[in-house]
């Protein structure tokens, strides 16, 4: 949740983040991210949302599978 | 009906699909299922244009002057005459029919004319999102009534059991025929196939589908350009004419 208390996800919905590289030389990074109620359809919408530019891969993960060290503001 | 007259079909059905999923751009349940709307109806326009051109290499183009002024001439299934009021419908068309569409495909490329093996096989890897999409709508439950329907026009689009199709499937030209396909379409989506009648009497083999009708009007006038001219300033219709 961000600190004003807009939470993009609701019900059974889920947020994943969105990675991509253009070339393999290239590390993954950040894109964007998308809200599903699954696997499925994140990939279908991450697919969807962040295809314009030519990716030579596109990666998805659980918002809440990435274990973070710190956040910003914390240290 | 030729192998030219399946894949105009084909074409004709994934415009009109993609002119579907287009007007679901804004109306999607969510903002990604807008955006994967706009993107899905994006693919499948692309897709139709490649399948248009695939009709002159086949030897065979089957679209006729009629085109221009007949809607009954486009050889869509009935499920795209009008535009979907309930997205109930377009879950039913992105799971089956979509997914049927790909199946036919599925049985070009593997089939043993070359143009359609290397023209139509990146159609496939797109489509895999489509069927992502689908299932997962599908899985979360919708009205019965718009699945049965398509279903019905899925199996209409295959094809009787001994048909056309099923020849061009025993002299090689497609790697499935009729049963293939439906059993495809079934083991994709995990679930059998509702028990209905089609009255193979009334079935249309060039349009491929039982029921009467055509696209609406609005609909045919944006294919033809016409509704543009609607909008067109009359400086242009003038500097035209």
């Amino acid at each position: 949740m961000s600190k004003n208390g807009y939470k993009r996800v609701s019900g059974d919905a889920v947020e994943y983040e969105v990675f991509a590289r253009k070339a393999r030389v290239d590390p993954l990074h950040l894109v964007g991210s998308v809200v599903a109620p699954d696997a499925d359809l994140a990939m279908a919408y991450a697919r969807a949302t962040y295809d314009e530019e030519r990716w030579c891969e596109m990666a998805i993960v659980r918002k809440a599978d990435v274990i973070r060290l710190w956040s910003p503001g914390e240290i | 009906m030729s192998l030219s007259d399946l894949v105009l079909s084909l074409a004709d059905n994934k415009q009109m699909l993609g002119l579907r999923y287009a007007e679901w751009a804004t109306r999607a349940p969510s903002l990604e299922a807008d955006i994967a709307a706009a993107a899905m109806g994006l693919d499948d326009l692309g897709h139709s244009r490649v399948l248009y051109g695939c009709l002159e290499p086949l030897g065979e183009d089957p679209r006729t002057p009629n085109r221009e002024s007949k809607p009954a001439s486009i050889r869509n299934l009935a499920y795209f005459d009008e535009p979907w009021t309930e997205w109930s419908q377009f879950v039913a068309a992105n799971a089956v029919l979509d997914t049927a569409f790909t199946v036919m495909i599925e049985a070009c490329v593997g089939g043993s004319v070359e143009v359609l093996q290397h023209r139509l096989r990146k159609m496939l890897m797109e489509e895999r999102y489509h069927f992502l999409h689908g299932r997962s709508w599908l899985r979360s439950g919708i009205d019965k009534a718009p699945l049965l329907r398509a279903w019905q026009e899925a199996l209409e689009l295959f094809g009787p059991p001994d048909g056309e199709t099923e020849s061009m499937h025993r002299d090689g030209t497609l790697s499935m025929g009729p049963a293939e396909m439906r059993a495809r379409l079934e083991e994709q989506l995990e679930t059998k196939a509702p028990d209905v009648t089609i009255h193979w009497e009334m079935w249309d083999p060039l349009r491929r589908r039982t029921a009467p009708g055509a696209i609406d009007e609005h609909t045919f006038g944006m294919l033809r350009g016409l509704e543009e001219k609607k909008y067109a300033p009359t400086t242009a219709s003038k500097a035209a004419g």
